[in-house]
């Protein structure tokens, strides 16, 4: 539909320049930020870049970081007289976005130093407040592309990094044991081949105790803690057995080498400590990649206010902590809604696509009322303050994901069960080969049974899980999928119901003419106007053909219409009944075509040549080329997929029939609260996917056994998301559910041969046929075996990316 | 084998020195990003 005629590409990002923007840009942003780059000689960013994405700026002042009550809370001044704040920055991603903020200090006089940390997206800023201030340094961050906000949430970023770093020593400790007993052990067992004098040995096995027991006593920690709690609450843990297992082999061998005599397993229980705390540390890692649901209240709506005085009338940037129920608020025309609250004055349009999914924007007028985070799209208002911060209804929705997310979590059931059989079937046995060796000797019965205890501390069936999901995680980390953890895969294992939101997930998410009824030739006139306008509505009539000539006069009136002449005709393109408004009366506006686009579920635009309506086209958002392939691999999985969104239900059954599911499986107009009743609803027949991008499915996502958000998704979907899928096409859905069926069949195989392994040691041991040697040989072994295992895994192991 | 009683605990030493270290590194906080320090020595210092 679209000719494509020697693309002309943005100079700051690469992507083609949309017909129609005159310059070298693809954006405004694009333009904002490349200005800012040569302004201050920064053009290295460019060669430092290895992925380009369009640029985003905000025209925010960013004046009330330089609030007193800002300040107090954010700011720390340091004897030399400068000031340290801690700033969330936007769009983040690269080596070059890292050098570009970091060379904040050579473009602003008074900016003493600026250090990034990337993952966490987070910026630390120390500068001279006598020559310059915070919001000056925010401007410029904002400028180069980063919009800025403060960075809440620090004491639970210190409990973190607090976490972080005691799990990292202990890892180093296990680590260093590891190496040196086995150094040790090596001499042992050189020993026991070559000859070794009866002093030299009790030296070595003294040295191996000294250096084991401190340090695996306190690498182990972790274990023993979760063991602890387990057995106070009167769960099954994994943890049980290994605490079980590594306590029986530091007793038994403290004992041993003071008693003189029988068998010491250090080297393997270094082993199995160390890698255990590595499996551990994986998974922390994946953990803390999920940002916070504080720093994403904070993306959503906006951190300041503009304030009207009850007597003088004047306005004020206030930070949004100062906004009272109650209060006067000016929202201009394309900002954020601060609050919830009622309109006292003014007429517009409002976007409230963020709560509701509806893509076309609601007139609003005085009285009605309107919510936080949703986009004033036309006039300047006049909101009373009804609710503010967490009591505002999307603060309400984010407290719902946080008490969600919390409610599940525990994928490890299935593990946790085995390590309850396991204790009870290894106790027993253990118990068992005591009583039959004590009929030859007790000193025998305890040796072997301890060496039972031991060995068969299951190591490897702790590593299983975290391997085989580290894997998938890792290859769907490289192909755009970001999975939250061994939960959500295992969840998407088990097919049930999975439940699209059309928008952006089926169909291409771009509005396209897809219907033209009447003058063929209006579609050049119509394209002419709507030429300069971002509105989607026009870029899809600019897309859908040749502009005719220049467009002069050009009045475009805000989620209504456009006007203009080209040449020489009076152009005017709008909702038909504000078209037919335009008009002189009794000029037919063919209501018959405005009804047979409706009809198919498509978003009506009437097109007026010099007084008459000559044209009527049908807006639609295409179906992906793959979906329909996408959702037969679904199908085939077990999967029952279903429509359920906010869009209008003509448009939702058209798209569902287009893809061949039955109309009672295509649910349309559907607010958050409701999709949120049909997911808890659909969760007593199984489980329960649903598939979102929008705030207003971030409840039903949470809600929902798996929840998974797609790109483009407000940053709250992604929280609240088990997955979030970077390309949002169903086809990646599909290699996601096939990726995790695989790794649970990974998971279930590791785990066979982890319990073979157990069993085999199981029985040496009872047998009292096991060596501290065969152990430090077999213990590895089936760890190194479940590590193949898991690496060969066939999860996004398809030929086809995605 | 008498020189084991000296080196061996020498070398034990020498160990507890370096997971001192170790320590002392992530406890400074070295080790909190990994991900942002790898990106930064692409940078020139001359400009």
């Amino acid at each position: 539909m679209i000719s494509q005629q020697a693309v002309a590409a943005c100079a700051h990002c690469g992507l083609p320049i949309p017909r129609g923007r005159a310059g070298e840009y693809c954006c405004d942003g694009c333009e904002i930020v490349r200005a800012a780059i040569a302004e201050h000689g920064l053009e290295k960013f460019y060669a430092l870049r290895d992925e380009a994405a369009p640029a985003r700026t905000t025209s925010a002042s960013y004046a009330e970081l330089d609030d007193a009550a800002f300040h107090r809370v954010h700011v720390r001044t340091t004897g030399d007289g400068r000031a340290h704040a801690a700033l969330y920055l936007e769009d983040l991603r690269c080596t070059a976005c890292v050098w570009l903020v970091e060379a904040t200090p050579r473009c602003l006089a008074g900016v003493e130093q600026v250090r990034v940390d990337l993952g966490r997206a987070r910026a630390d800023v120390s500068w001279d407040p006598r020559a310059t201030s915070l919001s000056v340094i925010a401007r410029h961050l904002d400028r180069i592309g980063h919009a800025v906000h403060p960075y809440r949430g620090l004491d639970r970023e210190a409990l973190r990094v607090r976490e972080d770093r005691a799990l990292l020593v202990k890892l180093g400790v296990a680590g260093a044991a590891v190496g040196n007993l086995m150094l040790l052990a090596i001499a042992m067992y050189a020993g026991v081949f070559g000859g070794m004098s009866s002093a030299d040995t009790t030296f070595f096995r003294v040295a191996s105790a000294v250096v084991a027991v401190p340090a695996l006593g306190f690498a182990a920690t972790p274990m023993f803690r979760t063991a602890l709690g387990a057995l106070r609450a009167r769960r099954l843990h994994l943890d049980l057995p290994l605490s079980i297992g590594i306590l029986a082999g530091l007793v038994w061998g403290t004992a041993n080498v003071i008693r003189g005599v029988g068998e010491i397993y250090f080297d393997s229980l270094a082993m199995l400590v160390f890698l255990l705390l590595v499996a551990r540390f994986i998974v922390l890692r994946h953990q803390r990649r999920a940002s916070t649901a504080a720093e994403l209240l904070l993306a959503l709506t906006p951190s300041r206010a503009r304030r009207i005085d009850p007597v003088t009338r004047q306005i004020v940037d206030v930070p949004i902590d100062a906004i009272a129920i109650g209060d006067r608020i000016e929202v201009r025309a394309g900002d954020t809604i601060p609050i919830d609250g009622v309109i006292a004055r003014g007429m517009s349009a409002i976007d409230a696509g963020l709560l509701t999914g509806e893509s076309r924007p609601v007139d609003v007028g005085p009285n009605d009322a309107v919510h936080a985070g949703t986009v004033n799209m036309a006039g300047p208002l006049e909101v009373i303050a009804v609710a503010v911060g967490e009591a505002t209804r999307v603060g309400a929705l984010v407290a719902q994901i946080d008490a969600l997310s919390s409610r599940r979590s525990h994928l490890e059931r299935l593990v946790d069960t085995i390590a309850g059989r396991f204790v009870s079937v290894v106790g027993a046995v253990a118990l068992l080969t005591f009583v039959a060796w004590s009929f030859v000797s007790v000193a025998l019965g305890a040796e072997h049974a301890m060496a039972l205890l031991i060995v068969t501390c299951p190591c490897a069936l702790a590593l299983a899980t975290p391997l085989a999901v580290t894997v998938a995680l890792g290859r769907g980390a490289r192909r755009g999928i970001l999975i939250k953890g061994a939960d959500a895969l295992e969840r998407l294992a088990t097919p049930g119901t999975m439940f699209v939101d059309k928008t952006g997930t089926v169909t291409e998410g771009k509005l396209a003419v897809a219907t033209w009824l009447g003058d063929i030739d209006a579609g050049g006139l119509a394209a002419a106007v709507e030429a300069g306008s971002a509105h989607p509505i026009a870029r899809a009539l600019a897309a859908n053909a040749e502009p005719t000539a220049g467009a002069t006069e050009i009045c475009e009136e805000l989620g209504r219409g456009i006007t203009g002449l080209v040449a020489g005709h009076r152009v005017v393109v709008g909702a038909p009944r504000w078209v037919a408004g335009q008009l002189a009366p009794g000029k037919h506006s063919h209501d018959g075509w405005v009804a047979e686009v409706t009809r198919r579920g498509e978003t009506p635009v009437a097109i007026a040549i010099d007084g008459t309506v000559t044209a009527v086209a049908g807006l639609t958002d295409p179906i992906r080329g793959g979906a329909r392939d996408a959702l037969e691999v679904l199908a085939k999985l077990g999967w029952k997929v279903e429509l359920l969104s906010g869009d209008d239900p003509r448009v939702v059954a058209s798209v569902g029939a287009a893809l061949g599911l039955p109309t009672e499986r295509c649910v349309g107009a559907a607010s958050p609260e409701y999709k949120l009743a049909v997911v808890d609803a659909a969760r007593a027949y199984g489980p329960v996917a649903m598939v979102g991008d929008g705030v207003n499915d971030a409840a039903a996502i949470a809600a929902a056994t798996c929840g998974i958000a797609v790109s483009g998704a407000a940053e709250i979907a992604i929280e609240a998301a088990d997955i979030y899928l970077r390309s949002p096409s169903i086809e990646a859905i599909a290699t996601t559910a096939r990726a995790a069926v695989a790794t649970v069949t990974t998971i279930r195989r590791s785990l066979r041969i982890s319990l073979a392994y157990n069993l085999t040691a199981g029985a040496l041991a009872a047998a009292g046929i096991i060596h501290p040697l065969v152990a430090a040989l077999l213990m590895p072994a089936s760890s190194l075996t479940v590590l193949a295992s898991s690496l060969r895994s066939r999860a996004f192991r398809d030929r086809s990316p995605s | 084998m008498t020189a084991l009683y000296i080196v061996l605990p020498l070398a034990l030493l020498v160990a507890a020195i370096a997971v001192g270290a170790f320590i002392w590194t992530v406890r400074s906080g070295q080790l909190d990003d990994v991900d942002t320090p790898p990106r930064r020595i692409l940078f020139d210092d001359d400009d």
